[in-house]
């Protein structure tokens, strides 16, 4: 956020609030968003021109006063070298926790410390897991943190390789027992949603699919593809 | 070579160890940031192979039809104690070793090939293509490829075009077509011999041409090493280890094995991960990935078309002195295989040529078995290793990843 620029980035965020949904995952923009996808990285060079920790908190105001509980996405590249300041700054957001989808894989040595810093300040480290993510890494991390769960579905975001679903649920769910589990990466249909829930999935995230609509301004695109999307999340 | 007896040492399932690594894998990352190259290897790879490289699962079940095909080409092949050389050596231990030279095509090469073709077959793809650098894995690909009823292509490093004529006519024998690397077949091909028309080529520019023709001509690649899945299908080397050395009352001290791009000492040893086994895996001295080589993301392809992957690597544009053993020749070294270098759990070796022609003479002499020059390179570790009076009374394990029997002209009269 804010992609492409506040004013469309807003309108945006104003049909979504309208509609069924739990969580808001806010991605701050940062220069090497090596995990995701070329749609998703497209979109972070342009929003780090629009962003500021004082519009974050404008927009997250807005969600909270709609009901919603928001979240960050963002590379621990973008802070490790100023986490005080840049956590302050989540929690002043009135962020309710962060996701940091390279923290287990380029900076593993840090994920004890990282996951004080924000307990100190009484905001979520949300675990990132994907399918290369040892078992008994997702153990410790586990013991680290508490919330929910998010689980790549794919090796980064907007790209579809192909997966078994039910045996990468049922390895997962397996280790997490009842905590919740929400799977982002790829997700643009309602049979991958559906098959998702259908082996014990909690929940899915999406973001690349609906990029598009964004770009070329289309509100009623925009609309359908979240309800096309939610026909699997809640049918 | 073929003994029906034996045909339950062959495993039911390959082993992924990436469930089981100290810290998880680092992901690919796409080399250019306008384009996935991960998205790309929907268009490169069989779908079955692309769902067996980013799996969570520990376990895959190998089709029967794979099975039977393992059976034909050789396997299990045999794990054999080496009396003569302990005798020579003086050691007062045992050594064993797995000898993957047994199969038909010669080397390790054939456990991956076999189910990537199968796959490919499986899912209507006509034709593969491969690059290959000493010309087992090329040898490896026309093999798979014509037991699954398809063709193949093979891209072969130009010194070894050169040097191997043989390696180019058992390919010709099982069907394929094979170029020599840098060709005219590509652009990128092209592009270097218009700087070098005897530029002597690269494993990374023979994958890169390779990659690049599954691309124009819209057939499948198939993957000689470095990925994870063709560990885990070489982890069929392991698993027999394990269940031969249970079957003869022994436990394993020491594993040595030789790297190129890692995938026979990778499926060699990850069975015995969970074991208290010293692992020691043999680079060459003339391609020093372990003591030279950065531990960072690089390209496994010269042109960068695959995705990066974090791994030892000297450098995707590193050109090695010509040496025998092209199988060693790669700049990179397997992803979890790196991985487990840095944590300390894997040692390392590196030896040169002369040693490991010396080692190459005393495993002919006292075994019989001519070995690959790759795999001498891990004989050369072993002598070493039992030289040690430290090491006296332990049982060691080496894999002798092929035959050297195409590779005589490595020895001078």
């Amino acid at each position: 956020m804010p992609y492409p620029d506040r004013e469309t980035f807003q309108s945006f965020l104003d049909d979504l609030l309208g509609m069924r949904f739990d969580y808001l995952e806010i991605g701050i923009p940062t220069e090497k968003p090596y995990y995701d996808g070329p749609v998703i990285r497209r979109t972070h060079r342009k929003a780090m021109e629009g962003f500021s920790f004082q519009y974050l908190k404008e927009v997250v105001n807005i969600s909270v006063s709609r009901g919603k509980k928001n979240y960050a996405l963002v590379y621990y590249n973008h802070f490790h070298e100023s986490v005080d300041e840049f956590l302050d700054n989540i929690r002043d957001s009135g962020l309710d926790g962060a996701i940091v989808p390279d923290l287990l894989t380029d900076y593993y040595d840090e994920r004890e410390y990282l996951s004080e810093q924000f307990r100190k300040r009484k905001i979520s480290l949300i675990p990132f897991f994907t399918s290369s993510t040892p078992d008994r890494v997702i153990i410790e991390m586990l013991d680290l943190t508490d919330g929910w769960i998010y689980h790549g579905l794919q090796p980064s975001t907007g790209i579809r390789v192909p997966v078994s679903i039910d045996k990468m649920v049922a390895r997962i769910r397996s280790l997490c027992g009842n905590r919740e589990i929400i799977f982002g990466f790829g997700i643009n249909s309602a049979e991958t949603i559906s098959d998702l829930k259908r082996y014990g999935a909690d929940g899915i995230a999406v973001g690349s699919s609906l990029v598009p609509y964004i770009e070329s301004n289309d509100h009623k695109g925009f609309s359908s593809e979240v309800r096309m999307l939610q026909g699997g999340v809640y049918d | 070579m073929y003994s029906e007896q034996n045909v339950d040492i062959i495993p039911e399932k390959w082993y992924n160890i990436v469930p089981d690594l100290p810290e998880p894998l680092p992901p690919p990352r796409d080399h250019d940031p306008e384009n996935s190259s991960i998205d790309l290897l929907n268009r490169i790879l069989p779908k079955e192979v692309l769902r067996q490289e980013f799996t969570s699962s520990r376990y895959e079940q190998i089709p029967q039809e794979v099975i039977e095909q393992y059976m034909q080409i050789g396997r299990p092949t045999p794990l054999i104690r080496a009396k003569n050389l302990e005798k020579f050596l003086k050691f007062n231990g045992k050594i064993f070793f797995k000898y993957e030279g047994a199969t038909v095509t010669g080397s390790h090469k054939i456990n991956t090939a076999l189910p990537q073709a199968y796959y490919a077959a499986n899912e209507g793809v006509q034709e593969v293509v491969t690059e290959t650098g000493a010309g087992q894995w090329g040898t490896a690909t026309a093999l798979a490829a014509t037991l699954n009823g398809i063709k193949s292509t093979v891209f072969m490093v130009k010194v070894s075009y050169e040097q191997k004529p043989l390696r180019k006519k058992i390919m010709n024998l099982y069907g394929a077509q094979v170029y020599a690397s840098p060709s005219n077949m590509t652009d990128f091909g092209k592009k270097i011999l218009a700087k070098d028309p005897d530029h002597p080529g690269t494993l990374g520019i023979a994958i890169s041409e390779a990659v690049q023709y599954s691309l124009d001509h819209d057939m499948r690649y198939l993957l000689g090493s470095v990925e994870n899945c063709v560990i885990t299908h070489q982890t069929v080397i392991g698993q027999e280890t394990v269940k031969q050395l249970e079957t003869i009352g022994e436990k394993a001290d020491t594993l040595i094995g030789c790297v190129g791009g890692g995938s026979n000492f990778s499926g060699f040893t990850f069975p015995f991960i969970k074991t208290d086994a010293e692992m020691i895996a043999t680079a060459a001295s003339e391609v020093p990935k372990f003591s030279r080589g950065k531990y960072a993301y690089d390209m496994i392809d010269t042109a960068g078309i695959l995705p990066e992957l974090k791994m030892f690597s000297l450098g995707a544009d590193f050109v090695p002195k010509s040496i025998y053993a092209g199988g060693l020749r790669y700049h990179g070294a397997a992803p979890a295989l790196s991985l487990l270098i840095r944590k300390g759990r894997i040692k390392t070796d590196e030896v040169g040529e002369s040693q490991s022609l010396e080692a190459f003479k005393i495993f002919s002499k006292t075994q019989g078995i001519v070995p690959a020059p790759e795999s001498s390179h891990a004989i050369a570790t072993a002598i070493n290793y039992c030289r040690n009076p430290a090491n006296q009374g332990k049982t060691v394990v080496i894999n002798v990843s092929g035959h050297g029997l195409l590779d005589l002209s490595f020895v001078r009269d």
